[in-house]
């Protein structure tokens, strides 16, 4: 909302700066988004020209003589056309300071002009908005006078933010009663006029009636004698600097009240309104109508009309018709102020896209009182104007007078946290133009919001109203006490745990957006990979990229990876939800992480990164759980069905960790060895305190075996047999290296296995490794058909 | 002692004593000649091993008279410790200069170090996890909820009209009628309060989403730290001060906090949060547009219908809740201008911003 300061002060003396007027609009809860800085003008004084002549030697110049009020008249030579005797216009005298000009005297073809005649653009406001060369203003205006000062040109135009509940305050006044309130002053209620009953001879009286809930109230008033002029220049300048461009008067009246009231109206042409009937309803189907906008619409039942006998004169809050236009010809017509459903005018303004000064005030829900305190405002400004007015009529529902809010001192007191006496308070709401009842040394007020305040409903509200004016800052910053209470903090803390101990492990958290484009199903498509589930689809995506719900984590490390420059591996992870759309949209929590290798030299049945991948989750999960995981083959759709492994804790899977599917890879363009985990929080097994276990201190003694066994025999298998004995003094047992190739026959293969064997009580002989080798390697060939490696 | 020689005719001790100060000689002569560690234990082999030239004047023990012997075995014995001593401070010696030797190499320190890889955690956690770690040393707990919401708890419950813009898919993601993304985490309010009695003391970190083009300001997705605390005799004052202590812990000590304000329906009184630019620490700066202070959050006081709404009863409890932006507070504190980098997990920035 822009605000003129140079309006603001027809209500206001203030004589804050531009910038302390921002700053306190802020506390009162308008932010200023913006400032525009008005030029610095000076030098400019209303003239009368009491004489144009051509210029003697240049048929493009005139020649004025220009009076402004001093001893002597100037001598001002301009190209300008629109100049004749008798007007009064803005005069630059020499020293002027004027929009990117100083004005100095000099000869315009031998004549030395004194001055320089003014048009809208050296003077900081749209050229387009005024007149085609010189400025014209008012005759009775007063000559000599500063026209700078007058029109307050200097003041600069604020862009204030509106929250949506005031919309009271999309308009001048609003605002400066606001500034007034906290500056402890009232302000200069902007003057009105009620006219008298319509004479009996009226015989065009104009009938109104309502068909919709959302047309609440229609005031209407008539005017005669109208005349469409320009509008006086103090109008159109204030329009101007609001970002209004001025029209005629009538239009112009118009659009001052609703800037200056937030109240829109609509003037209607009332000779032109077929029927001499105007009624509120919705649209029928298919009805058109061509609006001011000069576009023809097909309306239906969405959109609230006003329509005479004839057909729509009008959208309800948003565009008047075209038929029923105010022209030049036009001397009767009738004012609309009313008050129609804000979320009707919204969804119109959008199914339309046509977004109006009158619409942003329309779909805030405007309080129904404003309506005819605008038409008196408008009767006495047309009729300063000269036109006649007849007496306002309203339909719809009558104004209620707004119950009584009692609030207590008490509880102003606990919800800020600090204590406002009731002078304060009632101060406080009297400059917002509440009425206060209660002693000033009651605790407890009776309030009444005024007739523009439709948002004030309960007490709270009036204590936020006491709270602007007397001030948050005053608050005091206090703690609170710290309450015991039942709710738990689990999940929380789970992601927190196993994001410390991934980036402990040397994964980077990534974050990235949970909507996706078709593209990253396509490619799973492409790689002949199922998806987890149905791919969750938003309603109502704002673009492509943003249709979809991510059903996994991977992709996006997958992207990442392939966006990867850097040397060497390449860690990352991501926590977050996964979405589906199967039975109902549902989401998953869950981990991933991703290891990405360069391409290495590996024969077929080993696959180096896949064991660092896999040792890298284990201690993951080791630190997650307590306790170590097992590994189970398993497979999942994107992993690589013979190199993935479940990491189960307790017998239930855990995490699925593994190299990622070949094809999938290649659908991402991504050329390195791939590995990733997926884990979801609902599977994290509960965190085990580990105990603690007496270690030897005896020293361990260690041998390596070497064995021969069929290919498919697994590491676990082997581990699993040498420790399966009753009584040993096995320590550990660690598969560590596998052989196969030409020095080891029929496609058998050689695993190395470390066993360390110790005691508590005593150092172990060799004699006694010796024979718990001799049994372990006994127990392998019966049950694992092992056999020495010579 | 007394050294004799044994050839003139003088007493068989003095003669050993002569050839034990011989051996003292050659052996002191060989050890200065050793100059590594091997050549030290060849000495000590040749002079004191079992086959050493100490052996041989042990043999000649023999050859003395019965009464003189206990005497020379003391004597030898002293001068095999006197000779093993002399070996130990050769070796020793041999050791330090060793030593001295390491200590007159160098390397150039400035070389760049090597490392296994390192692990980060992203920004926007960080701005999480301090802010959460913040309010749980103050008793809050940290929920999360989902981010498939229905339209009840992320508006009706909240005092969100019907007919609020918000509702109508132009700001809101939409699934089915009545299911969205939840556009702030603030639906966790009264799914907290309907499932546990006061006093409630909660922070609620999470994605939130509104149907914004990403651009240097905005992201569809992002993420929210929605806090609400419930309890008999708690007021705007309360929010203040956790809030100023809060800013203190994420941006440093000198920090303030400024209520400013505002319109949520889910609060009354409202206010917008602003605290001490970190950048300028108030005297104005680019960052603040000059204000000195820069916006961080929204609050207020629980509006008495949501308190109703979860059960509760807004003349016995009252409390306030306040949204602030993790992806805000990671901006600031890392001086990022555009969201987008946020999202972007370049390694090369994440490594940098760890």
């Amino acid at each position: 909302m822009k605000l003129p300061i140079a309006w603001l002060r027809d209500y206001l003396t203030i004589d804050l700066s531009t910038d302390d007027i921002a700053a306190r609009l802020a506390t009162l809860g308008f932010p200023v988004d913006d400032i525009v800085r008005r030029p610095n003008l000076s030098g400019v004084r209303i003239g009368r020209l009491t004489r144009v002549e051509k210029h003697p030697d240049a048929d493009r110049l005139q020649v004025c003589t220009v009076d402004i009020g001093t001893d002597r008249a100037l001598t001002i030579a301009t190209a300008a056309t629109n100049v004749a005797a008798g007007q009064v216009v803005p005069v630059a005298i020499i020293g002027a300071e004027l929009v990117g000009l100083t004005i100095g005297p000099r000869k315009m073809r031998g004549i030395a002009s004194q001055g320089m005649l003014c048009s809208a653009e050296e003077l900081g406001l749209e050229g387009a908005w005024f007149e085609d060369g010189i400025m014209q203003l008012e005759t009775t205006l007063p000559i000599g006078a500063d026209f700078i000062e007058m029109f307050r040109l200097n003041d600069d135009v604020l862009d204030v933010e509106i929250t949506a509940n005031r919309v009271d305050t999309m308009s001048i006044v609003g605002l400066a009663r606001e500034l007034a309130a906290s500056l402890g002053v009232a302000i200069v209620e902007p003057a009105l006029a009620v006219a008298a009953s319509t004479t009996a001879s009226d015989t065009h009286a104009i009938t109104v009636s309502i068909e919709s809930a959302d047309c609440t109230r229609f005031v209407g008033q008539r005017f005669s004698n109208v005349t469409v002029a320009p509008a006086p220049f103090w109008m159109r300048v204030r329009l101007a600097l609001a970002g209004q461009r001025p029209i005629n008067s009538l239009v112009d009246v118009s659009n001052f009240v609703m800037f200056e009231t937030a109240q829109p109206l609509h003037f209607y042409d009332a000779a032109r309104i077929a029927g001499g009937t105007l009624v509120a309803r919705d649209a029928r189907a298919g009805e058109t109508m061509r609006t001011l906008d000069e576009a023809d619409r097909t309306l239906d039942a969405r959109f609230l009309v006003i329509a005479d006998a004839a057909e729509p004169q009008g959208i309800a809050g948003l565009k008047g018709g075209a038929t029923s236009e105010i022209t030049s010809a036009t001397t009767e017509i009738l004012v609309e102020a009313a008050t129609f459903s804000g979320p009707r005018v919204r969804r119109m303004s959008v199914a339309l896209g046509l977004r109006t000064e009158a619409a942003t005030r329309h779909e805030k829900g405007l309080p129904p009182g404003l309506a005819d305190w605008a038409a008196a405002r408008t009767t006495f400004l047309l009729e300063s104007l000269g036109a006649t007015a007849h007496a306002p009529f309203a339909v719809g529902a009558p104004l209620a007078q707004p119950a009584p809010i009692a609030v207590t001192l008490d509880r102003i007191e606990a919800l800020l946290g600090m204590s406002v006496t009731a002078a304060e308070a009632t101060t406080a709401l009297g400059h917002l133009g509440f009425n206060v009842h209660g002693a000033s040394h009651s605790t407890s007020l009776a309030v009444v919001a005024p007739f523009w305040r439709g948002d004030i409903r309960i007490a709270e509200d009036v204590i936020e109203e006491i709270a602007r004016i007397v001030g948050y800052d005053r608050i005091e910053a206090v703690m609170p006490p710290v309450f015991d209470h039942a709710v738990p903090s689990q999940a929380y803390r789970d992601e927190r745990r196993v994001a410390h101990a991934l980036a402990a492990i040397g994964y980077r958290e990534a974050i990235s957006l949970s909507l996706q484009p078709a593209t990253i199903a396509q490619a799973y498509a492409r790689a002949n990979v199922s998806l987890p589930g149905d791919v969750l689809e938003i309603g109502n995506p704002l673009s492509e990229d943003q249709r979809y719900l991510r059903f996994s984590l991977v992709p996006a490390l997958i992207v990442l990876a392939a966006k990867y420059r850097g040397d060497g591996a390449y860690r990352a992870f991501e926590i977050g939800r996964v979405f589906a759309d199967a039975p109902e949209p549902n989401e998953t929590s869950g981990v991933a992480w991703l290891l990405a290798l360069p391409r290495g030299e590996d024969p077929p049945w080993r696959d180096t990164g896949f064991l660092q991948f896999k040792g890298e989750s284990e201690a993951l999960l080791r630190v997650l759980c307590g306790r170590a995981p097992e590994t189970v083959t398993t497979t999942l759709a994107g992993w690589h069905p013979g190199k993935t492994a479940s990491l189960v804790i307790d017998g239930d899977d855990a995490a699925t960790v593994g190299a990622l599917d070949p094809r999938l890879l290649a659908a991402f363009d991504l050329d390195a060895r791939v590995y990733a985990g997926w884990m979801r929080f609902s599977d994290l097994p509960t965190y085990r305190v580990p105990t603690y276990r007496v270690m030897s201190k005896f020293p361990a003694v260690g041998r390596d075996l070497a064995l021969v066994v069929g290919p498919e025999m697994p590491a676990k298998e082997i581990e699993h047999v040498i420790r399966d004995t009753p009584e040993s003094t096995i320590v550990d047992v660690m598969v560590f290296d596998e052989y196969r190739g030409s020095q080891i026959a029929d496609g058998r293969k050689s695993i190395a296995v470390r066993v360390v064997f110790g005691r508590h009580d005593a150092t172990l002989t060799d004699a006694d490794a010796d024979a718990e080798v001799a049994a372990i390697l006994e127990r392998l060939r019966e049950r694992c058909g092992a056999t020495i490696r010579s | 002692m007394l050294f004799l020689s044994a050839h003139d005719g003088a007493s068989p001790i003095s003669a050993l004593n002569e050839q034990l100060l011989n051996l003292t000689d050659r052996l002191t002569e060989a050890l200065a000649l050793a100059t590594d560690a091997s050549a030290l234990e060849d000495v000590r082999v040749r002079f004191l091993g079992r086959t050493g030239e100490i052996t041989l004047v042990r043999r000649s023990i023999g050859t003395l008279p019965p009464i003189e012997r206990p005497e020379a075995g003391k004597i030898i014995n002293a001068a095999v410790a006197g000779l093993e001593a002399l070996v130990d401070t050769a070796v020793s010696a041999l050791a330090f200069r060793a030593l001295d030797a390491e200590l007159e190499r160098y390397v150039d320190v400035t070389f760049p170090g090597t490392t296994r890889a390192m692990g980060s955690l992203h920004p926007v956690r960080r701005a999480i996890e301090d802010t959460c770690s913040y309010f749980e040393r103050r008793g809050f707990a940290v929920v999360i909820g989902n981010e498939i919401e229905t339209e009840y708890f992320n508006f009706d419950a909240l005092n969100i009209p019907p007919d609020h813009p918000a509702r109508e898919g132009l700001d809101s993601f939409y699934l089915r009628p009545g299911l969205l993304m939840r556009t702030h985490t603030s639906p966790m309010q009264v799914r907290t309060m309907q499932a546990y009695p006061p006093p409630i003391a909660i922070v609620v970190p999470g994605k939130a989403y509104r149907r914004d083009a990403i651009d240097a300001r905005h992201s569809p997705v992002f993420h929210q730290i929605e806090g609400l605390l419930v309890a008999p005799g708690i007021h705007l004052g309360h929010l203040k001060g956790v809030l100023t202590g809060l800013f203190r812990d994420l941006f440093g000590p000198q920090q303030a906090v400024r209520f400013r304000p505002s319109y949520f329906p889910f609060t009354e009184p409202s206010a917008e949060v602003d605290t001490t630019c970190p950048g300028c620490h108030g005297t104005g700066c680019k960052t603040c547009s000059g204000s000195g202070w820069i916006e961080i959050g929204g609050s207020g006081m629980v509006h008495p219908d949501v308190l109703r709404e979860a059960g509760y009863d807004p003349h016995i409890v009252t409390g306030w809740a306040f949204g602030v932006g993790p992806e805000r507070i990671a901006m600031v504190r890392h001086g990022i201008d555009d969201i987008r980098v946020l999202f972007e997990n370049d390694p090369r920035v994440l490594a940098e911003l760890a």
